[in-house]
């Protein structure tokens, strides 16, 4: 329940500690995070693995790097 | 809080933890310095890129499951009963120090008005865990993939540094009851877990091309900017100081704890509740880092690279015992550790032709594993834990510390939860295809294409006329 008079809120009873928005919907909320952190790496791991094949397809020599060097 | 006593006690060690917090953030900001001054130019925005991306992994997942890990392993399960409830099972009970407070889902992780201590103590072990995973990342720059290192990181900073800071850096840990286990300031529970866990890391993932000549002799690949290596390692230092604080209880009265009838003592503990003052361990902690430069000036040479990590390899030998060693103590300590760390780097990496790329297994693993069997010669006989003057389940008492129980200490964590799952994990993301770089990227460098469109952008905008 959210909090909307905190006098009110810190006179009860009874202080209820948890004050954020949403008490009692943690479990959705993990569960959410869990979705957000697996997906990450799926789609991480595939822009990495795409990046990574097309340069090694392009075949640059070892100095090539040199020629992008800029001075800012 | 309902007395003003009560309250400023809480706020202070709120404030206390929270403060430690800011300044263990530095040890990352040095990690990331010294790892990109330590790589090669083609290769560093993607150094860069892989240390920075550990902190939100390691994060999300130490609030996930890390941090209740550390509540429910200290029994094992199954080798130690726990001093609360007499059970060798993990400890998900409802007694005080239970993990079901630190489930994700807990009402208690989250702002919460009856709980002002969990989330900052939450975050400075948080901070221990992006050092230990911080620590495998030097290790294997340049050829490592950000997705085996993220899968990595998450292991060794949300798992394993876990179980062993549950096994032995827990005043209920089974280490602590039936070895005697002391590491007040982690040469092993981080150092010498993490440095085992990236040299088992390393055997998978092989050196960087070039470092190994036909013949097998090595080859140096130094630093291609040793001041930004140095300004790392001050900034390493300076976390690390909060790091010694964050591994204190500041205030705390002993004498119910201990149950002395009658007795009050004031005092500020380690982490195994017993005692020790800020006093000594800020000596020590200064004592042992110049005992580690100066050894490490005179075995390097005057090398600037092994000189200033020879500091923090004395840190982090004497660390296991700084929190009663006398200050010489620690500076011979730290002395003595840097000799090891130094000779093994080497004739590892001739021996196994390792390639570590930053010295973090000699530094942290072999430095920290040497701090534990130091510290159990030298405490022999002193209390693991404050707990060692009560009766244990059995009616015997916590195991002193002593020299056979720190060796066997230190082979947990730098083999049994270091090595062994880094070598496995490495083998599995190794076997997918998914562990290293293509030889074709690792040779062009990592940040080719980044480059590549800098340069673009560069000309686009020299060839403007408006």
């Amino acid at each position: 329940m959210a909090v909307t008079n905190w006098v009110d809120h810190l006179s009860a009873k009874e202080v209820a500690g948890a004050v954020y928005p949403g008490v009692g919907t943690e479990g959705v909320l993990v569960l959410i995070a869990f979705v957000i952190w697996i997906g990450w790496h799926v789609i991480s791991a595939k822009q990495e693995s795409d990046k990574l094949s097309k340069l090694a397809k392009r075949r640059p020599g070892s100095n090539a790097w040199k020629n992008n060097v800029t001075d800012g | 809080m309902t007395d003003q006593l009560g309250a400023l006690t809480t706020i202070f060690t709120e404030f206390y933890y929270w403060i430690t917090v800011v300044l263990m953030f530095l040890i990352h900001v040095g990690f990331c310095m010294y790892e990109v001054g330590a790589s090669r130019y083609k290769h560093h925005q993607h150094t860069l890129m892989k240390n920075t991306m550990l902190i939100p992994l390691v994060t999300v997942t130490w609030f996930l499951f890390g941090w209740w890990i550390y509540w429910a392993f200290p029994t094992g399960p199954g080798l130690a009963p726990s001093i609360m409830n007499e059970s060798a099972a993990l400890i998900t009970d409802e007694s005080a120090f239970s993990a079901k407070w630190y489930v994700p889902n807990s009402e208690l992780m989250a702002v919460n008005l009856g709980d002002h201590i969990s989330g900052v103590f939450w975050a400075a072990f948080l901070l221990f865990s992006w050092t230990a995973a911080s620590i495998v990342s030097g290790a294997v720059i340049e050829r490592i993939t950000t997705f085996a290192f993220g899968i990595l990181a998450i292991a060794i900073g949300s798992v394993f540094w876990t179980i062993d800071a549950a096994w032995g850096w827990h005043f209920d840990g089974w280490m602590l009851k039936l070895l005697g286990y002391h590491d007040a300031y982690a040469s092993g529970v981080i150092h010498a877990c993490a440095g085992g866990f990236a040299l088992g890391v390393l055997a998978v993932l092989g050196p960087r091309i070039g470092k190994f000549s036909s013949s097998g002799e090595p080859r140096n690949i130094g630093p291609r900017n040793p001041w930004l290596v140095t300004v790392g390692l001050f900034l390493i230092y300076t976390g690390f100081w909060g790091f010694y604080a964050a591994c204190n209880i500041p205030i705390f009265d002993l004498g119910p704890e201990y149950g002395m009838e009658g007795v009050t003592y004031w005092t500020a503990t380690n982490i195994y509740v017993t005692p020790t003052t800020l006093s000594g361990i800020t000596m020590n902690f200064l004592m042992s880092l110049s005992g580690g430069l100066l050894a490490g000036y005179v075995i390097g040479k005057g090398d600037p690279f092994w000189t200033y990590s020879s500091g923090l390899a004395g840190i982090i030998c004497a660390s296991a015992g700084n929190d009663l060693y006398h200050p010489i103590q620690s500076m011979i300590i730290g002395m003595i550790g840097v000799v090891i760390a130094y000779k093994m780097h080497y004739w590892v990496e001739r021996k196994f032709k390792i390639d570590d790329a930053v010295g973090a297994v000699a530094v942290h693993g072999y430095a920290g594993f040497a701090g534990l069997v130091i510290c159990g010669f030298v405490l022999n006989g002193y209390p693991s834990s404050g707990y060692s003057v009560g009766a244990m389940w059995d009616g015997t008492t916590y195991a002193a510390i002593n020299p056979l129980g720190m060796f066997i200490g230190a082979l947990v964590m730098f083999v049994v939860l270091g090595f062994i799952p880094g070598w496995i994990i490495a083998k599995v993301l190794h076997g997918m295809g998914k562990l290293r770089i293509p030889r074709e990227v690792e040779l062009a460098g990592l940040d080719y294409e980044i480059m590549e469109a800098a340069k673009e952008d560069e000309k686009a905008v020299a060839s403007s006329s408006s």
